[in-house]
């Protein structure tokens, strides 16, 4: 009965992609067949079942989840007022003024708004909206600006604190508890606050390649074509400044632990609601508007989290993560082979999930696991970043690409589209390579005293084994079938 | 004739509904971004702050599905089924709201002891025995609600928000 669970795993790629209809009823929908398939065949007792609602309660109560309408919102009220088109106004009238400074300005401004409104969605919004006409009247290719917005707006996955980071955080936690008590190690469970500090140095090496390609990018266009000189009055300049300052002290107190990352993700939107009332920007049918789509935008993240606990929630009682572990503990080789194996199949996974799905039902799945046989979290949980960045940008189905094209309305062919991301995507699987193969990138000023600690006398592989099936079902009395 | 009625009036119910829960998301801002000067600055009323901001933001999350359904904004990739046909696509949209129905009937009919037995008892946060933990667990039965109106309107009337 394992094995069916990957069979309802088949059966969610192939009704997202085949259906159009929202991943998250995909998921429900399979789900609700697995468990009654389950309970007709006397695999499962209905009784198991009992675990679902307590499990939704869990979420409806999960701190960190109280991020999900605050992140929206701030996308929503970036996108709403006048902020973004002055951070990328001062930002071109401080480069020089050659073809590839709107490029470079557009890039930055994706930096700094991506961990702010935390969504690629909302990223993609902002970034069309206010720098893709620029970069039209700058004379940059149709393909080039696609490319540019697209790779921008999914800067905020890995540049901290955003909401990608965040989930992940969460998730890993959870999978990270699971591998330290299956095997002992005397390690420090990784919270949220790790991975943002993993996510630095490779984030910071990503941005610069990001910026030396824009650059490049835009000497390729005729001086003749360069951009039309940029008006920055004081206002829009003084705007720019406190923004500037205002995100890099929450960055900046949320890297240092000072602030709590729902905290920051408040402080960050209630200062942005309270400019929005205070100049009189947000209200009538624009405060309607915000108001709406918050909703709708959480819902659509919700959703998704209740979907993936349903579907988990089944595959625990089929015994499908247990076949998954057995699988990944017994990979034969090193710990590099392992990682790459893992992150391959999770790479193939987001041609049909896109990131909060891969979040929500992959990694609870396969990440126990894989951080039973590799102790280092914190590099796992980077380099899953990394893939995730990557799964938002491959051609077709990326959701930063379908995001881009849907807003941009552009009809590119497949080939412009790959040649212009090509170099971008060259640069994100070289800093995924180069994170790989030196996981030092990951520790850059990391206390050697949470370095990972084996327990004393080295455990069985049985031993392992019994462990990680009592850390594993919902609930213990319970043995799935096939073990 | 009765059935398209009564599907009007569950529909603008539900619109009415989730115009009202589309507010909470500014006392949910408020509170939470206040815990930080009442936990390190005035030291007074921070666990409040969080146990209001927590039942507040269970009951805009519960609702919050069924305005994505309604607006659309679901996460879906739509480049085979774009191609299909309207009448497909309508067809498509009923199948899933009748997905929807067995879960959410089950979410329901799962959770009555634990929701009743925290409504009739108004249970209270564990931490810190402030009120409200009941509307946690009620929240439960406004989302599994929702959806099921919802996907009941959608069966009677699919919706083409694709």
């Amino acid at each position: 009965m394992p094995a069916a669970g990957l069979g309802l795993l088949v059966l969610v790629a192939l009704g997202i992609v085949f259906t159009g209809l929202p991943a998250f009823v995909i998921l429900i929908g399979v789900g609700s067949i697995g468990a009654a398939l389950a309970v007709l065949t006397d695999t499962v007792p209905l009784s198991l079942l009992a675990a679902l609602p307590s499990r939704l309660i869990n979420l409806l109560e999960n701190d960190l989840l109280q991020a999900l309408p605050l992140y929206v919102t701030m996308g929503l009220l970036l996108d709403r007022l006048p902020i973004a088109d002055a951070l990328y106004r001062a930002g071109l009238s401080l480069l020089p003024r050659r073809p590839s400074a709107p490029l470079v300005s557009g890039m930055a401004l994706g930096a700094l708004l991506g961990p702010m409104n935390g969504s690629v969605g909302a990223s993609v919004l902002a970034l069309a909206r206010v720098v893709a006409p620029r970069l039209a009247e700058s004379g940059v290719p149709k393909p080039t600006q696609f490319a540019a917005v697209a790779v921008a707006s999914t800067l905020g996955v890995v540049i901290p604190p955003s909401l990608v980071l965040i989930l992940l955080g969460d998730a890993m936690l959870s999978a990270h508890t699971i591998a330290v008590t299956s095997t002992g190690r005397a390690d420090r469970v990784i919270n949220t606050q790790d991975v943002f500090h993993g996510a630095l140095a490779p984030a910071a090496i990503f941005l610069a390649l990001c910026f030396a390609l824009s650059w490049r990018a835009g000497r390729r266009i005729p001086p003749s074509a360069g951009p039309p000189p940029v008006k920055l009055t004081r206002k829009q300049a003084v705007l720019a400044a406190i923004t500037l300052v205002a995100l890099l002290t929450l960055l900046g107190g949320v890297a240092t632990g000072y602030f709590y990352a729902v905290e920051a993700a408040a402080m960050g939107a209630f200062v942005l609601l309270s400019a929005g009332f205070g100049t009189g920007a947000l209200r009538g049918a624009v405060l309607r508007g915000v108001l709406h789509d918050a909703l709708a935008i959480t819902g659509a993240l919700f959703a998704l989290l209740i979907a993936a606990t349903t579907l988990t929630l089944v595959l625990r009682l089929l015994g499908t993560d247990r076949l998954v572990s057995d699988w990944i503990t017994g990979i034969p080789g090193s710990e590099l082979v392992v990682v790459a194996i893992v992150l391959g199949a999770i790479g193939l996974s987001a041609f049909v999930l896109d990131a909060f799905e891969i979040i929500f039902v992959i990694v609870p799945i396969a990440v126990p696991p894989l951080l039973i046989r590799v102790a280092d979290a914190r590099w796992v949980s980077v380099l899953l970043l990394l893939t995730l960045q990557t799964s938002f940008l491959l051609p077709p189905f990326g959701y930063a690409l379908m995001m881009a094209r849907g807003t941009l309305r552009q009809t590119l062919g497949f080939r412009e589209m790959v040649r212009a991301l090509l170099p971008f995507l060259i640069a994100q699987w070289t800093v995924l390579a180069a994170v790989l193969l030196f996981p030092q990138l990951v520790h850059v000023g990391e206390n050697a005293s949470e370095a990972s600690r084996t327990p004393a006398t080295p455990m069985t592989d049985q031993e392992l084994q019994r462990r990680l099936r009592q850390m594993l079902p919902p609930p213990p009395e319970f043995e799935p079938p096939g073990h | 004739m009765k059935l398209a009625r009564t599907v009007s009036i569950l529909d603008r119910l539900i619109a009415g509904l989730l115009r009202l829960a589309g507010w909470l998301v500014l006392p949910i801002v408020v509170l939470l971004f206040l815990q930080w000067p009442l936990r390190d600055i005035f030291r007074v009323y921070s666990r409040e702050a969080n146990d209001l901001g927590q039942w507040i933001f269970a009951i805009y999350v519960a609702a919050s599905v069924t305005a994505a359904t309604r607006a659309g904004t679901h996460l879906g990739t739509d480049a085979v089924a774009r191609f299909y046909p309207g009448t497909i696509r309508r067809a498509l949209t009923r199948l899933g709201a009748i997905l929807l129905v067995p879960w959410a009937l089950y979410v329901i009919l799962g959770s009555k002891d634990i929701v009743l037995g925290s409504i009739r008892g108004l249970e209270a946060f564990p931490d810190t025995n402030n009120p409200g933990y009941f509307l946690i667990k009620t929240a439960l039965w406004i989302l599994a609600g929702l959806m099921l109106a919802q996907a009941a309107i959608d069966i009677a009337q699919p919706r083409r928000n694709h």
